[in-house]
């Protein structure tokens, strides 16, 4: 009920979209051109693919309040699915050079494709979810990932035919570098991988404020009496791990085409360790916080880049070379393990909880927040 | 025409009968209770109503719809909305997001609307939200509309559950012990607001309550249980004098044979 400004919705809309593309158009035609080390540019987008494992996560551990750790999985199917997919359009468009162009053409097809194979993924994993709780949901989820990388790295190299045939020309355990061999072709710009971040979040913050976020909720806090008001279980849980299937193939599927990205795809880029990592952010930001996945996804990528820009710094390595002893790469995951559990002790809900701290909900009565 | 028919219902879980042919139908647009002493069945037979359980044997049917076998969200969906004997309220969620998760079945715009934020969506949403006010007004809930559910007094979660299955814009309300842990005057309060609620909307109303000042004073006709088979049925005058009814209630202890007259008007 709070009088703010007076902002037609029309006008709303224009603002959001603005909001949501004009950093994306800004990256697009500025990071190349300020940013000159590529390592830096491939880290500013590899934070913007972390925003979108964690805000799609977050849609199943947070707000459904499933236990899924399993999500590299399909993050590495929609890398694996738009690599293919883009490297067979990228010669069928003559090759060369990705221009701007042919980017219209190849990025949807690659992340449309990475995104169907991985919301498919999501329906056969998402159907036991429904007898499954907890730690026992936890085990298939996680079954399905390694099973996903385990197939890839196990297939004999020298098979030509049938099923093992067409999952090793993938490059087993040495990975997929494109059709020919030449590299997968790299043709998500920063308008791309930005813009699909936004879109994401903005999603998935739709999906929080409305009578779906609420159901899934409701669902989280007592199942018999959720359905028992008509939110049918099957329904809701499989259709929260098809949306972040979906948001995990689109990452995938960007992550394996990106700009200043490393032009292969392989397994082990998919292992646990990545589900991990995207727990983690969501846990960190607070599960079923947006804000807090975002902050948790830009929070994990700097952190561990900071320890490792760290390692480099001339003071550390004198250190180190007086100490020959000490391996910094152990030392590493010891203090970023560290920094979590200070932050979990101090802030055990991570750190927003549920809430959206900058976004502050109205009062009833009022639109809900993020309606615009 | 009769809201709900039961027929030969009986449920086992295991070697243990539950229920046992469990025979009865409930007028349209009548308040019907449902009594007996503890563990005769009462919430089992809710719970095969509202398809939280299959019954092993008989026949559920509301109006011309067949329940056995319908999943509880497909029951809800169609008209059947209950409350708990245990209360079971969505603790993290505000008092009016309670009562509107309950819009799931009537609302007319999907996921894809929430997606684009349409102007249907809004439309739809707004409609649901002015509905879940005047639900909570009617149950004088409205000044507690943004607080946790578990802040409420007892009364007042009990109400809630009401105003939540409102939501559903039901034809058939079971309520399982609305008037438990209630004082007199709640109960009383209580009893006009079924009936209210009946005229008001047109249902048909299933109670399931040990208070008899709330099942004497508000039901039309009564059938009474124990260990899950049918002793008596009849209008709460009759079912008063019923040597069987009076049997079964006088082996329990926390009722007093009296209880029973006590309750009369």
């Amino acid at each position: 009920m709070t009088p703010g400004p007076r902002v037609s919705p029309a006008a709303r809309r224009l603002l959001l979209a603005a909001g949501v593309f004009g950093p994306a158009v800004l990256l697009e035609v500025g990071l190349d051109r300020f940013v000159a080390d590529s390592s830096v540019r491939q880290l500013v987008m590899t934070a913007a693919i972390n925003v979108m494992i964690a805000a799609s996560l977050n849609v199943i551990n947070g707000m459904a309040g499933q236990f899924s750790i399993g999500h590299a999985g399909f993050v590495g199917l929609g890398a694996y699915a738009a690599a293919i997919v883009a490297s067979h359009l990228h010669l069928a468009l003559g090759g060369g050079d990705p221009t701007f162009a042919h980017s219209l053409v190849v990025v949807p097809a690659a992340v449309a494709a990475g995104a169907a194979v991985a919301s498919l993924a999501g329906v056969l994993v998402g159907l036991p979810s429904l007898r499954l709780k907890g730690d026992y949901l936890a085990i298939v989820t996680l079954g399905f990932a390694e099973m996903f990388r385990l197939v890839l790295t196990s297939v004999p190299l020298d098979a030509k035919s049938g099923v093992a045939g067409a999952i090793a020309k993938l490059g087993g355990q040495i990975g997929y570098s494109g059709a020919s061999g030449q590299g997968v072709p790299l043709y998500a710009g920063p308008l791309w991988v930005f813009g699909a971040a936004s879109l994401i979040v903005v999603a998935t913050w739709r999906i929080k404020f409305s009578g779906w976020g609420r159901a899934l909720r409701a669902l989280r806090e007592d199942e018999i009496a959720a359905s028992a008001v008509g939110v049918d279980p099957t329904r809701y849980k499989v259709t929260s791990f098809v949306i972040a299937a979906f948001g995990a193939g689109v990452a995938g599927a960007l992550s394996a085409i990106m700009r200043d990205g490393i032009g292969i795809v392989q397994p082990d880029q998919f292992d646990f360790r990545l589900s991990f990592d995207a727990i983690t952010m969501v846990i960190l930001g607070g599960s079923g916080s947006i804000t807090g996945a975002v902050v948790g996804a830009l929070f994990v990528t700097f952190t561990v880049k900071l320890i490792e820009l760290a390692q480099g710094l001339d003071a550390v390595r004198l250190f180190q070379s007086e100490h020959a002893w000490l391996d910094l790469n152990a030392l590493r995951m010891v203090l970023y393990a560290s920094v979590l559990i200070a932050l979990m002790i101090r802030r055990p809900e991570g750190l927003f909880g549920e809430r959206e701290p900058l976004f502050a909900r109205k009062p009833r009565g009022a639109a809900p927040a993020g309606a615009a | 025409m009769s809201a709900l028919t039961l027929g030969s219902v009986g449920i086992t879980f295991g070697g243990l009968r539950a229920v046992s042919d469990v025979s009865f139908e409930v007028p349209a647009g009548s308040i019907f209770g449902l009594i007996g002493p503890n563990g005769a069945g009462k919430t089992t037979l809710f719970n095969l109503v509202t398809g939280v359980y299959r019954p092993t044997s008989g026949t559920i049917r509301f109006g011309d719809v067949d329940l056995v076998g319908k999943k509880p969200a497909a029951i809800a969906a169609a008209g059947v909305a209950r409350t708990f004997q245990n209360i079971r309220l969505f603790g993290q969620l505000s008092v009016l997001d309670n009562v509107l998760v309950a819009c799931e079945t009537t609302r007319t715009t999907g996921l894809g609307g929430a997606l684009g934020r349409t102007r249907a969506f809004a439309d739809d949403e707004g409609a649901m939200r002015a509905r879940a006010l005047e639900l909570l007004r009617v149950f004088d809930l409205e000044g507690v509309a943004d607080e946790q559910p578990t802040s409420l007094s007892y009364g007042n979660q009990r109400r809630l559950e009401i105003a939540r299955a409102m939501m559903l814009r039901p034809r058939l309300l079971l309520l399982d012990e609305p008037a438990a842990g209630m004082n007199y005057g709640e109960a009383e309060g209580l009893k006009a607001q079924i009936r209210w609620l009946r005229d008001e909307f047109r249902l048909t109303v299933v109670l399931v309550e040990h208070n008899m000042q709330v099942v004497m004073g508000v039901c039309e006709e009564l059938h009474v249980l124990d260990h899950g088979e049918t002793i008596a049925h009849g209008t709460p005058e009759a079912i008063k004098r019923h040597p069987k009814v009076l049997a079964a209630y006088l082996g329990e202890e926390e009722l007093a044979p009296g209880d029973l007259e006590l309750a009369a008007p």
